[in-house]
C-alpha cells in the first residue's frame, strides 16, 4: 500500500472518530441563548482567574499557551477559536454538567461564581477587548533578614534593573520550612521603598529549641528567587511527647510489666519448691522405714 | 586465581553502584585500600547528585552495605522527634488507584495484596456511596504489636507500625486483632521473589517480601528518612492525600505540594477516624466526602 492511500485511510477513520469525541456536546437550545448576569469588567475577570487558577489550569493549561493535560478528549484552550465557538450560555452548561473526563462544578463552584469564570474566558475571545492583560514578571532582587528580638522579618525587594530602584506596593509572601514544605505564615506589602516588615505569628511552631526556618519568596508575576534563611529563634518549643509507654504485657522483655514478672518468678519458684519439698519428703519416708 | 578474585570484585562492584546512592560517590572516591585493576584504567560513573564522572578504576572499592543489624535497629528506633500523620481528604477521591499500584510496586506486593486498599462504601441505605482509601491506620493503642508473641510487630516513637519478618513465625494472631483488616500474609512466593534474592532486608520498607510472613503498610518509612513523602501520598493524581509530622502541626499535599496547618485543616474540614469507640487511637484521618468534585462511578449498592 503506498503512503497516500494510507494517509487517505487514517484520515478517514480518524477523523469521524474525533468528531464523535469532541464535537459531540449537545446544550439544550435554552441554555445557549443563557445571557451572563455577570458584568464584564476587569474586578469580575480577576475573580474568575483566581477560579480558573484553582479549578481548571491543572487540565486546560495556560491561556493561549495551549497546554494541555493529555486527556482523551483533549482539554480545549480557553484563548482557541474552538472555546469561543460557544455561547456564554453553553459554556455555563459545560462548567455545570461536566462531561467524562472533565467533572460537573454544579456542586463545587457557585452559579455566580461560574459565569465569573466565563467573564475570565471572554477575556481571550479572540479579537475580543481584552480588559486583563498579565504583564511580563518584574525581575526582583529580593534581601531579607530575620529580627529576634522583635521577632519579625525585614524584607527589601528591588528591582533588577541598573538603579536597584525599590519596587513598591509588591506582595511578599513569608512562609516556614516544614518537613516536606513550607507553610504560609502571611504576607506583607512593600513600600515606597520597596522594604517591609512582617511580624511572626506568636503560635508558630520551630524544632525542638523554638528555631524556624523562615523562607521569602514572591507571587504570581513577580521573576525573584526564594530567600531561605538562616535558623532563627522565633517560634514554639516543638513538644515530643512520648509515645511508647515503658511497660507492656507481651512482646518483650526489656519492657514487661514488673509485677508480672515478679509473680510469674514467684509462681515458678513456689512450684519448683513444692516439688522439691515433696521430693525430700519421700526420700525422708524411705529412710525412715530402712532405720525401723 | 587472579581471575576469579576480579569477577568476585566486579560483583561486589556492581552492588556498590547500586548502593551509590547511599554511601554517596565520596566515599568511592576517597579512599583507596584495595587496588586490584591496572592504573590508568578509567570507568564512568553516575553519581547520586546525577552528575557522571571519570573514576581511575584502581581507586574503586566496594562501598559499605549496611547489615541486616543495623536496619533493624534504625528501623525499631525511628525518626527522633516525629510524629507521623495522614489526612484523606475522601471529597478528592476517583478510584484513580494509583496510589494502590505505587504501593505495590514499592512493597513487592502480589496483585491481591494490598497494604491500602480503595473500598467502596455507602454507610447506610439512603447515602450516597463513597470511595475510601484504607491503608494501615497506624494506631497509638495499636491492638495488633500487643498479640505478637516473638516481637516481630512493633510500635515505633514516631507513631509507626512495623513488621520486621525475620523474627515473625508467621501466626497471623496480629490479623486477627486488627480491627481494620490492614494487614497481609504472604500466602505464596511474594511478586518478583527472584529478582530479590540476596538484598539485604529493608524493615523500613519490608521488602524482600518473604513466604509465610505478614506485610503490613509502614508510610514508606524508608522514604521518610530519605525525606520524601510516602509512595500512595505522591502518586495520587487528585489530592486525596495529606501527610506530615502532628507534633511540628503541618501537613503537605502529595499532589499540589501545598502544606497547611495540620489542626486547622482537621478542625474546618470536620475531620473524624475509623472506628473511634475502640479506642485505638488511629493516626489516619479522614475528611468526609463532602462537597465531591467527581461523581461516584462505582456500582450502586
Amino acid at each position: 500500500m503506498n503512503t497516500k492511500w494510507k494517509l487517505f485511510l487514517i484520515a478517514t477513520l480518524a477523523f469521524p472518530a474525533q468528531q464523535v469525541l469532541s464535537q459531540d456536546w449537545m446544550v439544550p437550545s435554552d441554555h445557549t441563548a443563557l445571557t451572563n448576569p455577570s458584568e464584564y469588567n476587569l474586578e469580575n475577570i480577576k475573580k474568575g482567574k483566581e477560579l480558573y487558577t484553582r479549578n481548571c489550569q491543572s487540565c486546560h493549561g495556560d491561556p493561549g499557551k495551549n497546554n494541555p493535560l493529555a486527556l482523551l478528549p483533549l482539554p480545549v484552550d480557553i484563548a482557541s477559536e474552538r472555546m469561543h465557538a460557544n455561547s456564554e450560555g453553553d459554556l455555563f452548561y459545560k462548567i455545570t454538567t461536566g462531561r467524562g473526563v472533565m467533572p460537573p462544578f454544579e456542586s463545587t463552584i457557585s452559579e455566580n461564581e461560574r459565569w465569573k469564570l466565563i467573564n475570565f474566558i471572554m477575556n481571550f475571545k479572540p479579537g475580543g477587548n481584552q480588559l486583563l492583560v498579565d504583564a511580563p514578571p518584574v525581575k526582583v532582587k529580593l534581601l531579607a533578614s530575620v529580627n529576634e528580638n522583635k521577632s519579625t522579618v525585614e524584607i527589601l525587594a528591588e528591582r533588577e534593573d541598573a538603579e536597584s530602584t525599590g519596587l513598591e506596593n509588591a506582595p511578599v509572601i513569608i512562609s516556614a520550612k516544614k518537613t516536606f514544605g513550607n507553610i504560609e505564615l502571611g504576607r506583607a506589602i512593600t513600600n515606597e521603598n520597596g522594604r517591609a516588615e512582617f511580624t511572626i505569628p506568636e503560635n508558630v511552631i520551630g524544632d525542638e529549641e523554638g528555631y524556624v526556618s523562615i523562607v521569602v519568596s514572591m507571587g504570581d508575576g513577580y521573576d525573584a528567587h526564594e530567600v531561605a534563611l538562616e535558623k532563627a529563634k522565633v517560634g514554639k518549643n516543638k513538644v515530643v511527647p512520648r509515645l511508647i509507654k515503658g511497660e507492656v504485657l507481651w512482646s518483650t522483655n526489656n519492657n514487661i510489666q514488673l509485677w508480672l514478672l515478679l509473680s510469674y518468678i514467684s509462681a515458678a519458684g513456689g512450684a519448683w519448691l513444692v516439688i522439691g519439698y515433696a521430693i525430700y519428703q519421700i526420700i525422708k519416708i524411705k529412710k525412715l522405714s530402712k532405720s525401723s | 586465581m587472579e581471575n576469579k578474585n576480579r569477577r568476585n570484585f566486579m560483583k561486589t562492584l556492581l552492588a556498590s553502584i547500586g548502593a551509590a546512592g547511599v554511601a554517596g560517590s565520596s566515599s568511592i572516591l576517597s579512599s583507596c585500600d584495595r587496588i586490584e585493576a591496572v592504573d590508568g584504567d578509567k570507568i564512568t560513573l553516575l553519581t547520586s547528585s546525577g552528575e557522571l564522572v571519570e573514576v581511575d578504576k584502581s581507586q574503586l572499592k566496594p562501598a559499605e552495605l549496611p547489615s541486616l543489624s543495623q536496619n533493624q535497629k534504625q528501623g525499631r528506633e525511628g525518626l527522633p522527634g516525629k510524629s507521623w500523620v495522614m489526612v484523606i481528604d475522601l471529597s478528592k477521591c476517583r478510584n484513580a488507584r494509583e496510589c494502590m499500584k505505587a504501593c505495590q510496586n514499592h512493597h513487592q506486593l502480589r496483585p491481591e495484596q494490598h497494604h491500602i486498599n480503595v473500598l467502596q462504601m455507602q454507610d447506610a441505605e439512603h447515602t450516597a456511596p463513597y470511595f475510601m482509601p484504607k491503608p494501615c491506620q497506624h494506631c497509638d493503642n495499636p491492638p495488633c504489636t500487643k498479640v505478637c508473641p516473638v516481637n516481630a510487630t512493633f510500635k515505633r516513637e514516631d507513631g509507626i507500625v512495623l513488621i520486621d519478618n525475620e523474627r515473625c513465625i508467621g501466626c497471623r494472631f496480629c490479623i486477627a486483632a486488627c480491627p481494620y483488616s490492614a494487614r497481609v500474609f504472604n500466602w505464596f512466593e511474594p511478586r518478583d521473589a527472584e529478582k530479590y534474592e540476596g538484598v539485604t532486608y529493608n524493615i523500613e520498607a519490608n521488602v524482600p517480601q518473604k513466604k509465610g510472613t505478614i506485610s503490613k503498610c509502614l508510610f514508606s518509612a524508608d522514604l521518610l528518612r530519605d525525606g520524601k513523602l510516602p509512595s500512595c501520598v505522591s502518586a495520587c493524581p487528585n489530592g486525596v492525600y495529606w501527610f506530615g509530622d502532628r507534633n511540628e502541626d503541618a501537613v503537605t499535599n502529595g499532589t499540589t505540594k501545598e502544606t497547611l496547618s495540620f489542626s486547622k485543616l482537621l478542625s474546618e474540614g470536620a475531620a473524624y477516624t475509623l472506628m473511634k469507640d475502640l479506642g485505638t487511637e488511629p493516626r489516619v484521618y479522614y475528611l468526609p466526602a463532602k462537597d465531591r468534585a467527581f461523581p461516584f462511578t462505582g456500582e450502586q449498592v
